[in-house]
């Protein structure tokens, strides 16, 4: 594109404020972590918070080899969920794309569908439980809901039908190429930025997720990251408000309450944080690698 | 041609290789789904149960589930033939969970209803047992007693049995006993939540930065739990429909009651003098975090402990301040309140007798129960020599292998667990004295059912979540909006539940 | 001459097969993941009953779907639900072609990687500490803008959680706040995927760089913007449940602005936890956005066939 400095100036800037009004609220809740429990509610939320506490992260230090046990789990499950999903959602969208595909509108609204109506957890549970058996193994975690999604599907989909010229693929079919090789030579890399993008949403969705967690997980071993800080913070909470009808016994608790919550976000995106800058640049490397492996 | 066909082969090695993933992992299955399965066949000659319980502490790791497990798998072989498998499911997704796990056909005989009596009976979760207790169980039915028994019926079939503990809940207000004795404040005074008014007033003035009474969680200042001789007929305490009060057998809309009235007078006058947290309808606090803060003086709510134990076992996480208790009101007991958390057997089991012949062991078996709420002695708790357990040497609730402590409210016979160190024996007698000596509810044992009024129930919670908060907060005005409120409760079908609670209610008491 | 047709269809027929087969794992996985729960769609005509399960239980005709309509709520929730999500699709769309349109700009230097990266991170939290964010500016007592800004401009403090006229905005701010980054993703995608050449040709012709983003960029998007509100309109009886719960946290005074479908079946089924009720309540959603999206559809199909969704 065309360079023009005073539009790049001015491009920068608004992006700045943008960032800004992004980042500020996140900054409060790392501030929030780190103040002691006693500002927050005596002073509420503040960035320059009175008195400063480790003592939210000390708490979940004690948590130890699980913390680390669960991140272990989610950076698996997110890698390889990431890897098969976006394979199987380009292969899926490519066909889609071909005007001379016969079933395209079919296929299309096929895939639709999905996004429309969705039958609830109770029969997709018995489903993966019963036939499948994936309860309580890693796959849990990755195969239900989340490998081809319609939204992702109709992103590759509208990509390749309005970037990439049908006389691309003629040409190669005259060459005598098959379908595969087309898609495989042709169509994955072409389709870098939206491969890009799809990875980043289904990345996202397995890192954020917890209810498959919830849903099929009993065994702590297993715990993503996302529902080991979901329990942690509902045990709180579950023990905070039943004290008070008298579920418990007279059991002395002594229970960190806002600063370990936002330590838990802190937590959770700290690893994003980090190597997301690396991620966005791997990503995009990896996935054609992977794909022209096949 | 070759290539496609290499394209064939790749796509179908993709699928087996997908579904191979799927069913090698269904073999590495970990130890308690191992456990069901050896259930299912039937191992050796003891009947299989499973017991699925709610636990606010960690979910112990499977060896050391194990390990207890075994240890009452060793009494309950000898005593009543039967193999239990432990299910600990925590506190926050136990409901869903069960249900999920009760409907995809997965093992559980026995679960507990945490506040969802007349749902499990509804929508059939729950065994009827009531033939049941009198052979597998008799000794737990007499400890429970035919009127708490009651409490857990339908239609003269028991589904549930009550955990045994102290129930019978007494509204008080925890307050800051440093500043109460620095202010020369005689808490002896107060008798009713009224009473309350001038001490808070006194503290405000004192300590102008301070704000008297917290909320006890969003929504909630403690006023809920103050109408005295009020029997909800098995509603949620937040959101109450139609009710028995002053011991009458009329079902009474609260909302236009004068006692209702005046609850929220008090609570708008207490908002208007700044005397309570102005956000407690919204607040992201609860009671303990507010008290810890220091900018509190006190809260109320309801306890089913001695004034003393309640102040001393609240300090710790209230902030270490110095905190006493004093009741604002008498104990009172409902149905509610005894069935709130009752033991079920799924209506799924294919073993009845034996899950109820366990249940039976979880109320009468010193020892079982033990091995349920602490583990193993020596490796989770160490006795003392006054009777009381604590945590071994350098451990922690956290630490420890196995301990579900903190779900000793919950797991069948309170009385008969060790007591935590720190605690005072004696107050178990006056624990099981309340119990016996509360006002009880002329209605005790009624249960509604709600079946065919879900239309409306769904419509009158929503007018309730939005206004009751409010109105018993004192943020909203109750001159012009306690009008507005039952005029939107009755648009949305509130009289349909009032009547038909009557009517049920009529036909339960002419039984 | 038969013969030759024949032949010719088989050939016709054997053309789509590896196409198929590249979809065909796709396809698969919808099938077991998506179609076969639909099945599910039993349970909102059904009394459910744990021993009779969902094919046994007792048929109950339309008795689930009744409490969505007999309350005086039901308009209520249905024109907030329609108009935030309305309002979602237009602001949104209008946002993230904007930040997409700026960050293309700027090309591939370092602070763009950085400016996506943190516009990015609010999607990473949840609606509970989004909640917990927005309770910690609007709080009464010592939220930041009474306690701070207000105070500073020397005004009386407002009780933003009763201010039922903020929220609209408040609501609308905080779901752009949330979604702004990742929205604009898809859109930076499809700019990147613009054949430069346009562009080149277009500077030596001396268009301006705002005639180029009006001429070129715009156009170039316009299938995107189709096909992506064309989703959302599929998906416009639905609500983000935590926006509209957690972030108001659940507070009565706001319900006629904050109260939706998802967040009014939530409140009336919390204690009644009906599987029949709440599976009714996904199919009425469900069938309202269908019928909203074959229109939607249609219209597309007639004035741009090429960008219709099918």
């Amino acid at each position: 594109m065309t360079e023009s400095r005073p539009f790049n100036r001015a491009a920068t800037i608004l992006l700045t404020i943008f960032v800004i009004i992004a980042v500020l609220p996140i900054l409060l809740i790392v501030i929030a972590s780190f103040t002691s429990e006693d500002a927050l509610i005596r002073n509420g939320y503040s960035y320059f918070p009175q008195s400063w506490s480790l003592d939210a992260y000390y708490y979940m230090v004690k948590q130890g080899i699980t913390i680390v046990r669960s991140y272990a789990v989610s950076f698996f499950v997110t890698i390889v969920g990431t890897a098969l999903s976006v394979l199987l959602t380009t292969m899926l969208a490519y066909p889609m794309s071909r005007k001379s595909f016969k079933y395209r509108n079919v296929l299309a609204f096929f895939v639709f569908f999905t996004m429309l109506y969705n039958g609830g957890i109770v029969p997709s549970y018995i489903m993966w439980t019963k036939i499948f058996h994936i309860k309580n193994t890693i796959w849990a975690l990755i195969i239900p809901n989340y490998l081809v999604t319609a939204f992702n599907v109709i992103l590759v989909k509208n990509y390749y039908a309005n970037s990439i010229p049908d006389s691309l693929v003629e040409a190669a079919q005259i060459d005598g190429a098959t379908e595969f090789t087309i898609f495989r030579k042709i169509m994955l890399p072409l389709a870098v930025p939206t491969v890009a993008t799809i990875s980043l949403f289904t990345g996202l969705c397995y890192w954020n997720d917890w209810t498959n967690g919830l849903y099929y997980i009993d065994n702590e071993k297993l715990y993503s990251i996302q529902q080991l800080l979901m329990k942690i913070m509902n045990n709180i909470q579950a023990l905070r408000t039943n004290s008070n009808a008298a579920l418990l016994g007279t059991g002395a608790v002594d229970l960190p309450g806002t600063s370990i919550r936002m330590a838990m976000a802190v937590i959770g995106i700290l690893p994003i944080m980090l190597i997301y800058p690396f991620v966005q640049k791997y990503l995009v490397k990896g996935v054609v690698v992977g794909a022209v492996k096949g | 041609m070759k290539k496609r066909i290499l394209a064939v082969i790749m796509v179908a090695a993709m699928i087996t290789g997908l579904t191979a993933c799927s069913s090698s992992s269904g073999e590495t299955k970990d130890g308690t789904e191992a456990d069901t399965e050896d259930a299912d066949s039937g191992e050796g000659s003891y009947d299989q149960v499973v017991y699925a319980f709610s636990t606010f502490n960690n979910i112990p790791a499977d060896e050391d589930l194990d390990t207890v497990e075994e240890a009452i798998n060793e009494i309950t072989r000898e005593k009543i033939g039967v193999e239990v498998t432990l299910k600990p499911i925590s506190i926050a997704d136990y409901s869903s969970k069960v249900s999920l796990a009760l409907q995809g056909g997965e093992k559980i005989d026995i679960f507990q209803s945490l506040g969802d009596f007349n749902n499990c009976v509804a929508t059939d979760m729950a065994y009827d047992i009531t033939s049941l207790l009198g052979s597998c169980a008799p000794e737990t039915k007499k400890l429970v007693g035919v009127d708490w028994l009651a409490a857990c019926s339908s239609d003269g079939r028991v589904y549930g049995i009550p955990t045994y503990k102290p129930i019978a809940l007494t509204p008080m207000v925890i307050y800051r006993q440093d500043i109460a004795d620095e202010l020369g404040i005689d808490m002896s005074t107060v008798n009713s939540v009224e009473d309350l008014t001038p001490i808070l007033e006194q503290v405000k003035e004192a300590y102008p930065e301070l704000t008297p009474l917290a909320p006890v969680q969003t929504g909630q200042i403690g006023l809920h739990t103050c109408f005295e001789d009020t029997d909800y007929l098995t509603d949620d305490m937040f959101s109450p429909i139609g009710v028995l009060m002053n011991g009458e057998m009329t079902v009474t809309d609260l909302y236009s009651t004068d006692e209702f009235k005046a609850m929220c007078d008090l609570a708008r006058n207490w908002y208007n003098e700044g005397l309570v947290m102005k956000d407690s309808a919204t607040t992201t606090s609860t009671a303990a975090e507010c008290m810890s803060s220091g900018n509190y003086f006190g809260y109320i709510a309801a306890y089913s402990y001695p004034e003393k134990d309640t102040a001393a076992s609240l300090m710790a996480q209230c902030g270490g301040y110095e905190l006493g208790a004093k009741m604002v009101g008498d104990a009172y007991l409902s149905t509610s309140d005894v069935n709130s958390v009752s033991w079920m057997v799924a209506s799924t089991t294919d073993v009845p007798e034996a899950a109820v012949k366990f249940l039976n062991l979880t109320y009468t078996d010193e020892a079982v129960i033990n091995l349920l709420i602490y583990g193993i002695e020596g490796r989770d708790y160490i006795k003392n020599d006054d009777g009381t357990v604590s945590y071994p040497e350098g451990e922690d609730s956290t630490t420890v292998p196995y301990t579900a402590q903190l779900s000793c409210g919950t797991l069948g016979n309170f009385f008969e667990m060790y007591p935590m160190q720190g605690t005072d024996p004696a107050s178990l007698d006056w624990e099981l004295e309340q119990n016996k000596s509360a006002k009880t509810s002329s209605a005790m044992g009624f249960t509604f059912d709600s079946g065919n009024l879900k239309t409306q129930y769904t419509a009158v919670s929503n007018v309730i979540s939005q206004y009751l908060p409010g109105l018993l907060c004192g943020s909203l005005d109750p001159e012009t909006e306690i009008s507005k409120f039952v005029g939107a409760l009755n648009d949305a079908g509130y009289q349909d539940i009032l009547s038909a609670k009557q009517e049920q209610l009529d036909a339960w008491s002419a039984e | 001459m038969e013969k030759a047709v024949t032949i010719k269809r088989k050939q016709r027929k054997f053309k789509e097969l590896p196409l198929l087969l590249i979809a065909l794992p796709g396809i698969l996985y919808l099938i077991i993941n998506n179609y076969i729960p639909m099945l599910g769609i039993f349970l909102a005509f059904k009394d459910y009953s744990f021993i009779k399960g969902i094919f046994g239980s007792d048929w109950c005709g339309f008795d689930n779907f009744k409490f969505l309509f007999k309350t005086g709520d039901a308009w209520k929730m249905t024109r907030n639900t329609i108009l935030y999500n309305l309002a979602f699709i237009v602001i949104g769309t209008v946002l993230a072609i904007l930040v997409a349109v700026l960050i293309c700009e700027l090309g591939k230097r370092m602070r763009v990687k950085i400016f996506q990266a943190a516009l990015l991170l609010p999607n990473m939290l949840s609606w509970v500490v989004i909640g917990y964010i927005v309770y910690a500016f609007l709080n009464a007592d010592t939220g930041f803008i009474n306690n701070t800004i207000l105070k500073f401009l020397k005004l009386d403090p407002i009780s933003w959680y009763s201010f039922t006229g903020a929220w609209p905005a408040i609501l609308v701010s905080v779901f752009l706040w949330k979604n702004l980054g990742y929205q604009s993703i898809i859109f930076t995608a499809s700019i990147a995927g613009i054949d430069k050449s346009i562009y080149e040709a277009a500077a030596i012709d001396g268009a301006s760089k705002m005639k180029q983003i009006f001429y070129i960029t715009l156009p170039m998007l316009k299938p995107t913007v189709i096909i992506l509100t064309l989703m959302s309109i599929g998906r416009i009886f639905y609500s983000d449940f935590g926006l509209f719960y957690q972030v108001p946290q659940n507070s009565g005074a706001l319900y006629g602005v904050t109260q939706t479908i998802d967040t009014y079946v939530y409140r009336g089924l919390m204690e009644l936890n009906d599987v029949g009720m709440s599976a009714a309540a996904g199919v009425y959603q469900s069938v309202i956005g269908f019928v909203l999206v074959l229109l939607a559809n249609k219209i597309v199909r007639k004035y741009d066939a090429e960008n219709a969704l099918f």
